[in-house]
């Protein structure tokens, strides 16, 4: 074994990292974006939101995520007659996917916060939006971190599917680096141990607040 | 000033929970309700600010009817407060913040405002002490005068009470009830769903009970336990107040 690969090419697979933790976090902000209203759409009575909304769910999440990527970076392009960089090409493919699985999530959620604060809220005179924004929603989120959490180590490890249109996350760079040096055993041994302990540290921080209550701290 | 015109309400094809239901209250009077579990009267008090959208009938509330398309509901609801069996307060929210949602939010009022706003609330309720205090840190009966002073935020010209005490510990059931009997000599609007009959005496002019989505009996205070016409009323006091 030499390790010494590792260290020789730390700045470079590092970086590639960075580049997984950045689509990442962007994936992770805009698929819960779009699921939030995705999930309120489905749950509306009107039909012109929830059709809409339960097509998209059910076609994104009956789809392979890298037939998704495969989609966003080599046909759009060509729908809009522009090049797209595989960066952007993976994070809107990304916040398609991700939202649908988002969506189902928060969905539950919401459906979990009883109907008294809903009734409370509207008493006061709140609007939908502000019963949502400032009443269901933040009871609704918070119940959900685990669920959320769980998804986005999931979400973590499928950045590394990005690597089909070129793109230099992670495993990408450990792989190029692995096609110079040929130490195969060394290098997927690191990559595994970083997944392992990204994913560890999450899931500590998802028990962490799974039992965090709504009490002063 | 509330004005209930021959309300009928169905949840789905079926179940018929109110029918036909007629009464009006007066500015400044306290009325109560009662009746059997499942006859409605939560129902009835979700039909005035219309978070139950009823199919028959029509409510006008200071001349506007909650159904016209042309009435501001939202302007409605700032007006008429509600208070739940369950409280209902914001358990993510603090006391201060809960009472402070609304007035902020609705209103546009500056935080600073609505906060000194919300103290003065608080003491009121006796209860200032708890300003900072979550929900799930108050007792019932603490979380209720949080719940009143939250609608009471809103300065509403009507509060509807639904059971406000039917969840407490005997012990805190004075707490609230004297709370609200400082609103109704104050000259609040009410309209109180409880079976707390002593209250119903004490502050109400009016008494309504409620079967089977009916309104059997319709009665001023003293005559409804002095003269009650018919059977059903007379058993349920006879239930109701032998425990007095
Ligand atoms: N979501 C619902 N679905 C079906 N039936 C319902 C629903 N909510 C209420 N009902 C029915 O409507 C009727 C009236 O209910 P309501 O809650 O208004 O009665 P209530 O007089 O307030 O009773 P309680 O004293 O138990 O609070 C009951 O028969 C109840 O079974
Ligand atoms: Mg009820």
């Amino acid at each position: 074994m030499d390790w010494e690969v590792i260290s020789r090419n730390l700045e470079f697979l590092l970086g590639g990292l960075v580049v997984t933790f950045q689509l990442a976090a962007i994936a992770l902000a805009g698929g819960l974006f779009l699921g939030i209203i995705l999930g309120l759409a489905r749950l509306s009575s009107n039909r012109f939101f929830y059709y809409p909304a339960t097509a998209y769910i059910h076609f994104f999440r009956s789809q392979p995520l890298i037939l998704i990527i495969f989609w966003f970076y080599f046909f759009v392009p060509i729908l809009f007659g522009k090049p797209m960089s595989a960066f952007i090409a993976a994070v809107i493919a990304f916040i398609a996917f991700e939202a649908a699985y988002f969506a189902e999530i928060i969905r539950g959620g919401i459906q979990s916060i009883p109907n008294g604060q809903v009734q409370a809220a509207y008493s006061t005179g709140m609007r939908y939006h502000q019963v949502m924004i400032h009443v269901v929603l933040p009871q609704a989120l918070k119940n959900m971190v685990p669920a959320l959490i769980t998804q986005s180590i999931v979400l973590l490890q499928d950045t590394s599917l990005a690597y089909v249109i070129g793109l230099h996350e992670f495993l990408r760079r450990t792989s190029l680096v692995d096609n110079r040096e040929f130490r195969s055993v060394e290098l997927y041994l690191f990559a595994a141990g970083v997944y392992l302990v990204i994913c560890f540290v999450l899931s500590i921080l998802a028990r962490r607040l799974e039992h965090k209550k709504y009490k002063r701290v | 000033m509330i004005d209930i015109q021959n309300v009928s309400l169905w949840l789905g094809k079926n179940i018929h929970v109110l029918n036909d239901i007629s009464a009006s209250f007066e500015r400044g009077q306290t009325n109560v309700i009662c009746g059997p579990s499942g006859s409605g009267k939560s129902s009835l008090l979700r039909c005035i600010n219309r978070l139950e959208k009823f199919q028959k009938g029509n409510i006008i509330i200071d001349g506007h009817s909650v159904l016209d398309a042309a009435t501001d509901i939202y302007k409605i609801r700032e007006n008429i407060g509600m208070v739940f069996q369950h409280f209902n307060l914001y358990p993510h929210l603090n006391a201060l913040n809960n009472i402070t949602l609304a007035p902020r939010k609705v209103k546009g009022k500056p935080r600073i405002k609505a906060e000194n706003q919300a103290m003065q609330l608080l003491e009121r309720v006796g209860i200032k002490d708890k300003a900072y205090s979550y929900p799930a840190e108050l007792s019932g009966g603490q979380q209720q005068r949080v719940a009143i002073a939250r609608s009471l935020a809103m300065e509403p010209k009507i509060m509807l009470f639904d059971e406000p005490t039917s969840a407490l510990d005997p012990e805190m059931i004075g707490e609230v009830l004297d709370v609200m009997t400082d609103l109704a000599l104050d000259g609040m609007t009410m309209v109180v769903v409880t079976h707390e009959m002593g209250f119903a005496r004490k502050v109400a002019q009016k008494i309504i009970f409620m079967d089977n989505g009916q309104i059997i009996e319709k009665k001023k205070t003293d005559e409804f336990f002095t003269q009650p016409e018919h059977t059903r009323t007379k058993d349920f006091l006879n239930r109701i107040l032998s425990y007095v």
